[in-house]
């Protein structure tokens, strides 16, 4: 067998605020049907990475590469049709639209020659477990089906790799084992690459193959949960004083 | 142009209760009650001065539909609409004035030079954030005062424009009675209330209520922000051209106030805020509530030697909208009476 290709490549990504330094240097990559971990503190610029490879900024230096292409300057919405998804940190949905055309909206955005929209829509409804809130607003859904509709738009139409930030943040146990569940289908079943921003390292340590380490805006460790877990760079720097939340 | 989304991928469609069936119903049957009527009116005992007015208001609907399409549903806040009904009324009238070519193409004319000019408009402010593009507008208008009032040859200045009249004349699409006017104003308010539910369930229309809601999430779904708010921005555009050609008809007369002044402005945009932005039924009963109230109350006013009332009565019923009924007539008020009709 081939060695999977290199779904998404970062090479020295660096932006600022102003002053602030919120990514230097940034260097990693993630390879097709990966499922990797983005962790770090609050602040690490685990959020403004994502906007720099999903084009809603831009870097202030580096590369991003997709499938092989640069894509640094493509416009976001370019992007997203080449099937690069993202869901954002606060859930930002179409409020004044109903699940369904959220998910639609997206879906007719990027499906294939010769899929059907309205069974492209019906499938992610279900994939989401959505069937029955689908002519609701995002507004009278509980925050984890708020995600769910968020995942769903994501991945409507065409999706190779999806970024998710904190989707599993703010839901009580039950509701992120089941999101997780789903996650990992969507992983195997239609072959996306993932990639998870979370701080609850417990969940993560679970359905990550990789963690990628983010710390005072750059990289610190790239390994498996446990090579970075036991890295003494690691420790000392942020999950010394969080080794319980590893566990 | 876009192909509307097949029934599954709507909203609403896939399991519409009975009582949402029923309500859609009843709104249409009202909606076909209110034309019918419209349509009768040079029929029953009603004098010219009634059915002038009611021309007016449908033709401020039709033109607050226009305004609807960009404002309400593509969330750009144009302040300044009046320049593509200015230079709807003005391109009209000075290639009928001047050249004696009939309105009829005259119009097509305005709506292309509309364009022209929103295509500039916006392809200087639609990436910036959305302020920008409503100073652009104010902009425009500002500009448009100046230049409709130096070109005192084509467009008589400051005093206006008045269109050579020619009597009862299908070619100069004139009419000394208003009922000419009252099929035609009523079919603009026709078409434009359908091409608005058209736009609603079509693939653009779902675009450009994602950008209003949130444009970051639309580029992150796929959407084309930059060509959406365009697409949305020249409907309108063209739409207030068109509808200003029938303006032009009906007034004769268009001076740089009426045309570029910021109660023209205001009056483009009540019919929607009033009725209910983005809704197809906003404007038309915005509209309707606001020019019954204002012919009430100037008349009114005359009586008691007063003019101008209609100005502090848009106030008013803005005020009123804004503090009790934000999301319009048809959102707030009639929003369980309408509860899954298309609204
Ligand atoms: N739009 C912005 N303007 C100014 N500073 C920002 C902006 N976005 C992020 N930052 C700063 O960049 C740093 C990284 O933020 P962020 O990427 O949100 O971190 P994380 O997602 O890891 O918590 C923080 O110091 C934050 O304050
Ligand atoms: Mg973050």
């Amino acid at each position: 067998m081939n060695a999977p290709a290199v779904a998404l490549e970062v090479r020295n990504i660096a932006r600022n605020f102003g002053g602030v330094v919120a990514l230097r240097d940034v260097t990693f990559s993630v390879r097709e049907g990966e499922v990797v971990g983005l962790i770090g503190p609050n602040g690490a610029g685990k959020s403004t990475l994502f906007e720099i490879v999903s084009g809603n900024i831009r870097p202030s230096g580096g590369r991003v590469a997709y499938f092989g292409r640069d894509c640094t300057t493509m416009a976001s919405h370019l992007r997203r049709r080449a099937g690069m998804c993202r869901t954002f940190q606060k859930v930002r949905l179409f409020e004044s639209m109903t699940v369904r055309q959220n998910i639609s909206v997206a879906a007719s955005q990027c499906l294939p020659k010769g899929r059907d929209l309205g069974e492209e829509v019906n499938n992610i409804l279900a994939q989401m477990r959505l069937e029955h809130q689908a002519e609701r607003r995002p507004s009278e859904l509980t925050l984890a089906d708020r995600k769910r509709v968020e995942i769903g738009r994501a991945i409507a139409g065409h999706c190779r790799l999806l970024m998710l930030d904190e989707s599993l943040s703010g839901l009580t146990h039950d509701e992120a084992e089941h999101l997780i569940d789903e996650i990992m289908q969507l992983n195997r079943a239609r072959g996306i690459t993932v990639i998870v921003v979370e701080h609850v390292l417990s969940v993560l340590a679970a359905m990550v193959q990789r963690l990628v380490v983010l710390h005072n805006a750059t990289v610190i460790a790239d390994g498996t949960p446990s090579e970075v877990a036991h890295d003494p760079v690691v420790i000392e720097a942020y999950l010394g004083t969080k080794q319980k939340a590893l566990r | 142009m876009e192909a509307a989304l097949p029934e599954s991928a709507r909203g609403g469609v896939a399991k519409p209760s009975s009582e949402a069936d029923a309500r859609r119903r009843r709104a249409f049957i009202y909606g076909l009650i209110a034309f019918l009527l419209v349509a009768s009116l040079p029929f029953l005992p009603v004098n010219n001065y009634i059915i002038a007015a009611v021309v007016r208001a449908l033709i401020f609907i039709s033109l607050g539909q226009a305004w609807n399409v960009v404002a309400g549903i593509g969330g750009l806040l144009s302040l300044g609409h009046g320049v593509f009904l200015g230079i709807g009324c003005y391109t009209t009238g000075i290639l009928f004035n001047q050249y004696g070519i009939p309105p009829w193409l005259g119009v097509w004319v305005g709506a292309v030079l509309s364009l022209l000019v929103a295509l500039v408009m916006g392809s200087m402010t639609l990436r910036m954030r959305g302020v920008f593009f409503a100073l652009a507008t104010v902009a425009a208008s500002l500009a448009m005062v100046q230049i409709s009032r130096h070109f005192v040859d084509l467009t008589g200045g400051a005093d206006g424009l008045a269109l050579k009249f020619f009597g009862n004349s299908w070619w100069a699409a004139q009419s000394r009675t208003p009922a000419p006017f009252l099929y035609a104003s009523l079919a603009f308010v026709t078409l434009y209330y359908w091409i608005t539910r058209w736009i609603l369930n079509s693939k653009l229309g779902l675009e450009m209520q994602a950008v209003r809601d949130d444009e970051v999430a639309a580029a992150a779904a796929g959407v084309a922000v930059f060509r959406t708010k365009m697409l949305g921005l020249l409907v309108s555009a063209a739409m207030t051209a068109l509808a200003a050609g029938l303006y032009m008809q009906f007034y004769m007369a268009i001076d740089p106030e009426a045309a570029f002044g910021l109660s023209q402005a205001i009056q483009l945009q009540l019919p929607a805020l009033i009725g209910g932005l983005g809704t197809a039924w906003g404007p038309i009963i915005g509209g309707a509530v606001m020019i019954f109230l204002s012919e009430v109350t100037n008349w009114g006013g005359t009586k008691i030697g007063v003019s101008g009332v209609d100005i502090l009565v848009y106030g008013l019923m803005l005020l009123v909208v804004v503090l009790y009924a934000p999301k319009g007539i048809v959102g707030s008020v009639l929003r369980n009476a309408m509860k899954g009709a298309d609204r």
